[in-house]
């Protein structure tokens, strides 16, 4: 007779939720360690150019994937796929699906207004949910969760919380996103695009770049895993997510909104602040964001000088996708024992002094801190633990 | 695990408001009703002439919903999450966007509509009039149930991450310039679930997950949809009050 789980009186948490697999694409490297590599290296993939003309744009550069365009009249997203899925990963086909993305086919959206085809089927996020499961051979059909620019970290959180309560045993997690005319265009229009490649927490930054990209995540309860002899490549530990309550586009100024998030996920993983060895924050680039962030971090860690890095000055800002690819390097950033360089960072925005770099930096610990925000007011934050290896 | 369902809000074909001022609700096939301030707020907001249909919708149902629960006044921010299920989302107003940026290329398109071309944005606008700072997000199911909210709602409370949540679908249906999709029912129904409810109010009734989470019951009876969870609702309080009871079903 298998006896319930116990949950932890402090957190609340009944199993402990391990990541297994990690696959990703990005203009940094159509695998994760090419990724990886290319952030330590410095690299950037914002550039100039072509999929659509930016003449009427703030902005000509973006984080674009090499080689992807649509074909059979599909949207790119199924091309996107196409290149996340060159890395081979399997899962029960009793695994739960969750899928994040913003704005998923919407390129299909943009030819039928346009009326140069498209298909009017494929412009929802069910499309990429019945070809993840397909590929994966998984039974059940999944959902979407669409929370802007937090998608995904709220989708590792969801996941982790079915699984942590024992009513998932394993949940695989997709996070992806497309750079189109349809977001470039409005990101535009809110004057928040940066003309040159972003420099997030820098003094002189002024705006965003957009990148695209795909993570795929495997989340399994620890005895599952361990009975499956997967690998452990990290702990999600804790999460919370918060509303800023105060505007829909603009970031509250003081940061309560994420501070709060940030609060309960240190609560629920049952740490102190002081034990946290680096974060990954969104860093935008944008003014408001950067410096929303910097107050945040202040009020919850203090005085403290935790190392603090953004990946968007190299993949650029992978919108829906974002959160999944930053859990994955969040992962990385702890085995390795090596914060990221913050690419485009320069001279330091006040308040950044100490915290950010533009060279990789040692960290020595077993807990990251990684968060995301986004239109709607929403915050979301999430504890990784060090896991084994990969 | 289970809590308390202390309030509903509705807007539907047939018509709008809060559980208690019902006997009866339906969601049925056909056009919504206009969406006006006064149906939500007593005084001028100036934010509701800026949103797109798809958020008035939303956060109409969401109002009547705190309204119900004798929630919607307040003075300091609370932890109240929002989760809402959603086929279709903001996919008019994405339409309505993009073509703002067909025409000269690019250079009229309108930020006041891009700013509406996310699903959760009508979530950061209940946040903002009514200062709910709890979790919020929108989950594309296909086809749409809503229940997913409700057990994700039920977590985040067991979880202790918040002691209220409001949870729901939200959906206009298919937009009529995509005809080639299949209709849905528009409208929009939200539940405000409560650990423990104000001693003055009595809660419609207990809701909970059995057999691991995949079963959702409400007093007893197994729930198969949202629209028959609020069915139940109404014929719960209505059998306590005595009132004449006109439940579809």
């Amino acid at each position: 007779m298998v006896s319930p789980p116990t949950p932890n009186p402090k957190t609340g948490v009944q199993k402990q939720v391990w990541i297994t697999d990690i696959a990703a694409v990005t203009s940094l490297g159509s695998n994760f360690e090419e990724l990886w590599q290319g952030l330590l290296s410095a690299r950037t993939g914002i550039k100039p150019f072509s999929r659509f003309s930016t003449d009427s744009y703030g902005s000509d550069v973006a984080a674009c994937i090499t080689g992807l365009s649509p074909h059979d009249g599909q949207s790119m997203i199924h091309g996107l796929l196409d290149l996340l899925f060159t890395e081979r990963v399997s899962v029960p086909s009793d695994a739960l699906l969750i899928t994040a993305t913003t704005k998923a086919g919407i390129d299909n959206l943009e030819r039928l207004r346009r009326g140069t085809g498209g298909d009017p089927q494929d412009i929802l996020p069910f499309g990429i949910r019945d070809n993840v499961s397909r590929r994966l051979g998984l039974k059940g059909k999944g959902f979407n969760i669409s929370a802007a620019c937090a998608s995904s970290t709220i989708a590792v959180a969801q996941a982790a919380a079915l699984i942590s309560q024992g009513r998932e045993k394993v949940v695989v997690v997709c996070c992806l996103d497309l750079i189109t005319e349809f977001v470039f265009s409005g990101f535009s229009s809110l004057k928040i695009l940066s003309p040159h490649p972003c420099r997030p927490f820098d003094r002189e930054r002024n705006g965003l770049s957009l990148g695209e990209g795909a993570v795929l995540l495997v989340l399994m309860d620890k005895d599952e895993a361990c009975r499956n002899r997967r690998a452990h490549l990290g702990t999600v530990l804790g999460w919370g997510i918060a509303n800023d309550a105060g505007h829909i586009i603009s970031p509250a100024r003081d940061g309560r909104g994420l501070e709060q998030a940030i609060r309960q996920a240190i609560e629920k993983a049952g740490l102190q602040e002081d034990q946290i060895s680096a974060i990954n924050a969104h860093g935008t680039g944008t003014t408001y964001n950067d410096l929303m962030e910097l107050r945040a971090f202040r009020k919850v860690f203090g005085k403290k000088n935790i190392p603090v890095y953004s990946v968007k000055g190299s993949i650029g800002h992978t919108m829906g996708a974002a959160g999944g690819i930053e859990v994955a390097l969040g992962i990385k950033t702890l085995l390795e024992q090596t914060a990221p360089p913050t690419v485009g960072f320069v001279r330091p925005e006040k308040g950044a002094e100490g915290l950010v770099s533009p060279y990789p930096v040692a960290i020595s610990g077993d807990y990251l801190l990684t968060t995301n925000s986004g239109f709607g007011g929403i915050n979301a934050a999430i504890i990784l633990e060090k896991g084994g290896g990969m | 695990m289970n809590a308390l369902i202390t309030g509903i809000g509705w807007v539907t074909v047939k018509d709008m408001g809060c559980g208690r001022d019902h006997n009866s609700f339906a969601m049925e096939a056909g056009q919504l009703p206009e969406i006006l301030r006064k149906s939500i707020f007593d005084t001028p907001y100036q934010r509701f002439r800026k949103m797109d249909r798809y958020s008035r919708l939303g956060l109409a149902a969401v109002a009547f919903a705190l309204k119900d629960a004798g929630l919607d006044e307040w003075t300091e921010k609370r932890n109240i999450g929002i989760i809402a299920c959603s086929v279709y989302g903001c996919l008019g107003t994405d339409i309505d966007y993009f073509d703002t940026v067909i025409p000269e290329g690019g250079l009229s398109a309108s930020p006041s509509l891009f700013s509406y071309t996310l699903p959760n944005c009508f979530l950061g606008e209940a946040a903002v009039s009514f200062g709910l700072t709890g979790a919020s997000f929108v989950i594309n199911e296909k086809p749409l149930s809503g229940l997913v909210s409700i057990r994700m709602a039920l977590e985040a409370i067991v979880c202790g991450e918040s002691g209220k949540m409001l949870c729901g679908i939200c959906d206009l249906g298919c937009p009529p310039q995509l005809g080639g999709i299949d209709n849905e029912v528009p409208g929009a129904l939200f539940f405000m679930i409560e650990e423990a409810s104000k001693k003055n109010l009595r809660p419609y009734g207990r809701i909970g997950m059995m057999n691991g989470g995949d079963t959702i019951q409400f007093d007893g009876i197994q729930i198969e949809s949202l629209e028959m969870l609020a069915q139940e609702c109404l014929r719960n309080y209505v059998t306590v009050h005595g009132l004449q009871l006109s439940v579809h079903s």
